[in-house]
């Protein structure tokens, strides 16, 4: 089997966290909506730890963590959620930035065919956006900004502490997209002004279809959401349905895994780091996106004269790796991302994403360098 | 003696002497803190106990929501621990 370099669209599940998943698909299987015998009581028990230990990741209060399906949904939730506030107060106006996932973007898009004026701030050749152009969207009736925390396709570490500074005398709602950064880079996400952040669990070597909305109280409120589905009231209301106790179990294990290794992980990742770099440097690749932003576990790189497509095939024995982010790669549209950046249709063209974790084996990067080179002849 | 277990001990004595956990509470919890050979397999279950003694509040239940936890809270898990 090829070595796995695609922990960018999702991880592998911890041992740990799988060990936890099983006891509550197994033998704890109690709905934690019926506490009215042991079965309910433990669940409920085990979704409240959950709980406290997502909300540690970020320093958060254990009572504004909502379990939701993924990061998708709770960008959803997040966006669509404040529309009636929006409407209801007369602020009309969002910002986000061109590089944001597809579940960011598409919401907004929604937005807009609801009468919002959506503005999206570019981003520069580095893969991270100028706050200052924040700063100079902000208006009086703006609803929402939404900035991601780490690009998915980059890896590169948005300036979220100058959005916070930002944003800090203004009355707009700040929501921030953490799927790839959650539980990974620690201080800008535990910022007290930042109002929503979008969590998801495989991407943390948790379960796939588990994830969190964290919704920071304002003033002691809430932020003024409005749920997008209706039947049964969980969640505070906010995300109905009979929640997926074993999922949340798992997720709440990765969240306190993520703050226990995290030093560990790092590590781990920046040597492999050096190795990939290595190699991909002898081929003259050319990186995209910040070196100094850009996370330990990601690398996105072009390659002259090679089309990625091409180069994933002839690779596909010894690593398996992706052309841009997963959820686009299906459809074979050009990366916005680095499109945004301002590489040119070529070198989109020849960029491929390697994105590796604390537990991703040796490669070996000799066969890879050769392969590659074949391949430009 | 593993992590979770002193971090177990920490809490309750930090929650008896200084906070609101009273004494038959606090002494079969750190009977738990102290005996983990006892309690091999149950990580689990002591971080949830760690967990709850961290937030112990005797006014848990006041209010329209319950977002500490309450002696009843602490003696099940103490339960789940010895079944």
């Amino acid at each position: 089997m090829a070595i796995y370099l695609d922990c960018n669209a999702t991880t592998p599940v911890d041992p740990s966290v799988a060990s936890v998943v099983m006891r509550f698909l197994e033998k704890d299987f109690g709905n934690a909506a019926s506490p009215i015998h042991d079965y309910g009581v433990f669940a409920l028990a085990a979704v409240e730890h959950a709980r406290g230990q997502v909300a540690e990741v970020v320093k958060a209060r254990r009572d504004e963590v909502i379990f939701t399906s993924g990061a998708t949904e709770s960008n959803n939730l997040a966006i669509l959620g404040l529309a009636e506030e929006g409407i209801r107060r007369g602020r009309r106006h969002l910002i986000t930035t061109a590089i944001e996932h597809k579940a960011v973007l598409e919401p907004f898009d929604e937005m807009a065919r609801l009468g919002f004026e959506v503005q999206i701030i570019p981003v520069e050749t580095d893969g991270r956006f100028d706050p200052q152009l924040l700063a100079d969207a902000l208006r009086p009736d703006t609803l929402l900004v939404s900035t991601m925390q780490v690009n998915n396709e980059t890896g590169v570490l948005q300036p979220l502490t100058e959005v916070a500074d930002i944003v800090s005398n203004h009355e707009t709602w700040w929501h921030v997209d953490a799927a790839q950064g959650f539980g990974k880079e620690f201080e800008q996400l535990r910022h007290p002004r930042i109002n929503l952040i979008s969590v998801s669990g495989h991407k943390i070597y948790g379960p796939k279809g588990v994830g969190a909305l964290i919704a920071r109280k304002r003033d002691r409120q809430f932020p003024p959401l409005r749920p997008l589905m209706f039947g049964g009231g969980q969640e505070q209301g906010l995300r109905p349905g009979t929640l997926p106790v074993p999922l949340i179990a798992g997720l709440g294990e990765a969240a306190k895994l993520a703050v226990r290794n995290n030093n560990e992980r790092t590590y781990k990742c920046r040597v492999f780091r050096e190795q990939a770099l290595a190699t991909f440097s002898a081929l003259g690749a050319q990186r995209n996106g910040a070196e100094d932003h850009t996370l330990p576990h990601v690398l996105n790189v072009s390659l002259p004269g090679i089309n990625s497509d091409l180069a994933i095939k002839a690779l596909k024995n010894v690593i398996a790796v992706s052309s841009t982010s997963a959820c686009t790669s299906h459809t074979h549209t050009p990366s916005h991302v680095l499109a945004a950046m301002g590489l040119t249709p070529e070198k989109v063209e020849q960029s491929i994403r390697l994105s590796w974790c604390h537990m991703t084996p040796e490669v070996d990067w000799h066969e890879v360098e050769t392969i590659l080179r074949a391949l430009r002849g | 003696m593993s992590d979770i277990f002193r971090e177990l001990e920490e809490v309750t004595v930090e929650q008896y002497e200084h906070q609101d956990l009273p004494k038959w509470l606090a002494d079969p919890v750190l009977m738990v803190a102290r005996s983990p050979e006892l309690y091999q397999g149950k990580e689990y279950l002591v971080e949830i106990l760690a967990a709850q003694v961290r937030e112990y509040d005797v006014y848990a239940e006041a209010g329209c929501c319950k977002w500490a936890y309450d002696h009843e809270d602490i003696k099940r898990t103490l339960r789940w621990l010895e079944e």
